[in-house]
């Protein structure tokens, strides 16, 4: 009776399509960036094995190290202001009754965007002639900032845009976490006199740290992900102010038919990413003890 | 600190949160409707004078959003069904039938795309799809969207198979049904819930794709609705009202789907990132 669950050709009817896909568009393409990465192809010439030296050219490219530089401002950001916020933000969601749904959907909405129209939804608030920042400055008297052609100003619009799709998400996230919590413990340290701040400092923070220790791994894989808004918004300008190492990449490789030099920096980012994310793995959620309740 | 106002501090800064959400909208829907550029700079926020209607019209066939839209609808549709069914009948093998070595290492082996950041494969991909000659099909982002939700569908619905009690199919195997058939009319039915979520996300993720829609496809019949919008954008770069016009569009068919689906949506997109 078991060998209706045994047919091998059923078996690999259902599987191999499976397979066979996954094999072509993500491992086979795996491979092929490690192969291109060693070479100098460029879409017309023959290919020809170089070593390492696009990887050494990549680290010696001053406009790749900008980008690397954007990318740990960008990950610095979303760590050090965006998750402490996104605790606070869903702490007090969590301590309201009334309206906690309301609050939820709404912060949560601006993730499930495409990102390409937030970049030009954003794009518009910040357009110096009609948007609505400046039109709000031009008010009060102050002169017109050009948010995405100053230099100064264009990183800081892109991180507050990307905050502001993704915050709500994280946000949920922890919610759903401390909703989890057994009320009881709550209530004890309530009758023991324990003010809002402090059960929320010291029982509710403590209890949820897994969740914020994922919430920051994916804030670490997310801004390294951080592309289409770059491209969308400034498109890597002005003068590279912008330039993610995703976006620098795929300028290099399809303004400039650049393919190995870009494949060599697609490998770079993996493996950034990689190191990245096991060396948080290791140096902080190994040493934490597990929280049980 | 009175009682009422220590309540209603947690309200007025989530207030002014939901406030900074909405405001862009606000702001958009309203410019969509203004006439002239002016207009919007003068009063941003304010009521337009006269609705101007027609800019919808216009934005709909003159700009192609409609093509867009459509291009969009019936890629991320059939992608993410397409995706769902093969995710639902590989995880039916791995998780239920007899063959627990090759299916474990199966599972590993698909799990590995989880761990690939999805622009590390971009110059790959792109150099395969115009190998295979698809470059500026929509087969160029038909395949790839299809294989990247693999992973993710699988590891989720052979968790949601797992569950599904022996007994089930046991009985079904007694009472003479082949294996196409219990997967098909026992197992599938019983798997809904997981399918819908993994289609959800799959149909958001596809829908909102820019990175390869906007570098695969060159021709503006094939554009999807991410891709157009910018090209839009930067040919209507002056009439503000019309951009803002096109931002309606695509925003609001995801904010209704979102005001019906919210719980499963949230579910599923938060699911995913933790597990992955």
């Amino acid at each position: 009776m078991k060998t209706t669950l045994k047919n091998p050709y059923i078996y690999l009817l259902f599987v191999l399509p499976t397979i066979a896909l996954y094999f072509l568009f993500f491992i086979y393409p795996m491979i092929t960036s490690f192969y291109y990465g060693f070479t100098d192809y460029n879409g017309l010439d023959a290919k020809n094995f170089i070593g390492f030296d696009n990887f050494a050219n990549a680290f010696k490219d001053p406009d790749f190290r900008n980008s690397i530089l954007n990318n740990v401002y960008i990950l610095l950001f979303s760590c050090c202001v965006q998750v402490p916020l996104i605790v606070v933000f869903s702490l007090l969601i969590s301590h309201v009754k009334r309206f906690q749904g309301f609050y939820k959907t709404t912060v949560f909405m601006p993730s499930i965007l495409s990102t390409s129209v937030i970049g030009i939804l954003w794009g518009y608030i910040y357009d110096p002639d009609v948007g609505l920042i400046d039109s709000i400055l031009k008010s009060f008297g102050i002169e017109p900032i050009y948010f995405l052609a100053d230099t100064k100003w264009a990183l800081w619009s892109i991180l507050i845009t990307n905050a502001w799709q993704w915050m709500g998400f994280y946000i949920v996230l922890i919610l759903a976490a401390i909703l989890a919590i057994p009320k009881d413990i709550d209530e004890a340290a309530m009758i023991d006199g324990a003010t809002g701040v402090q059960r929320a400092w010291y029982l509710t923070v403590p209890l949820i740290k897994p969740i914020i220790n994922v919430v920051i791994m994916l804030s670490i894989a997310g801004a390294l992900r951080v592309v289409d808004i770059v491209l969308v918004m400034t498109g890597g300008g002005p003068a590279g102010a912008t330039d993610v190492m995703a976006s620098y990449m795929v300028n290099k490789a399809i303004k400039y038919g650049d393919y190995g030099y870009g494949s060599a920096l697609s490998i770079i980012i993996f493996a950034i990413a990689l190191v990245l994310t096991a060396l948080y793995q290791i140096l902080i959620v190994r040493r934490q003890e597990k929280v049980e309740y | 600190m009175t009682i009422s106002l220590r309540k209603s501090v947690p309200h007025i800064v989530m207030l002014v949160y939901v406030v900074i959400i909405l405001a862009p909208f606000l702001f958009i829907l309203f410019s969509s409707f203004k006439s002239s550029n002016t207009e919007i700079a003068a009063h941003p926020f304010g009521l337009p004078k006269h609705w101007a209607f027609d800019n919808y019209k216009e934005a709909w066939v003159k700009a192609k959003i409609n093509v867009y839209f459509f291009n969009s609808l019936y890629l991320a549709v059939s992608s993410a069904v397409v995706g769902v069914l093969m995710a639902a009948a590989t995880s039916f093998a791995l998780s239920r039938m007899r063959f627990k070595r090759t299916s474990a290492w199966i599972y590993q082996f698909v799990l590995i795309g989880m761990l690939i950041p999805g622009n590390v494969l971009f110059i790959a991909q792109y150099l395969l799809v115009s190998d295979l000659h698809i470059l500026n099909t929509h087969w160029s982002l038909f395949l790839p969207y299809t294989a990247g939700a693999l992973p993710f569908s699988v590891l989720l619905i052979v968790a949601f198979m797992r569950a599904i009690p022996n007994e089930l199919e046991e009985a079904a195997i007694v009472d003479g049904m082949g294996v196409m058939r219990m997967f098909a009319q026992v197992i599938l039915p019983l798997t809904v819930p997981a399918l819908v979520t993994v289609f959800i996300v799959n149909f958001l993720g596809n829908w909102n794709e820019y990175l390869l829609s906007f570098f695969f496809i060159s021709k503006d019949a094939l554009r999807t609705l991410p891709t157009g919008m910018v090209q839009f954008r930067d040919a209507f770069q002056m009439n503000y009202a019309l951009v803002c016009t096109g931002i309606v569009f695509s925003v609001v068919p995801v904010l209704i789907i979102y005001m019906f689906l919210q719980r499963k949506i949230i579910e599923g997109l938060t699911a995913g990132s933790v597990k992955g």
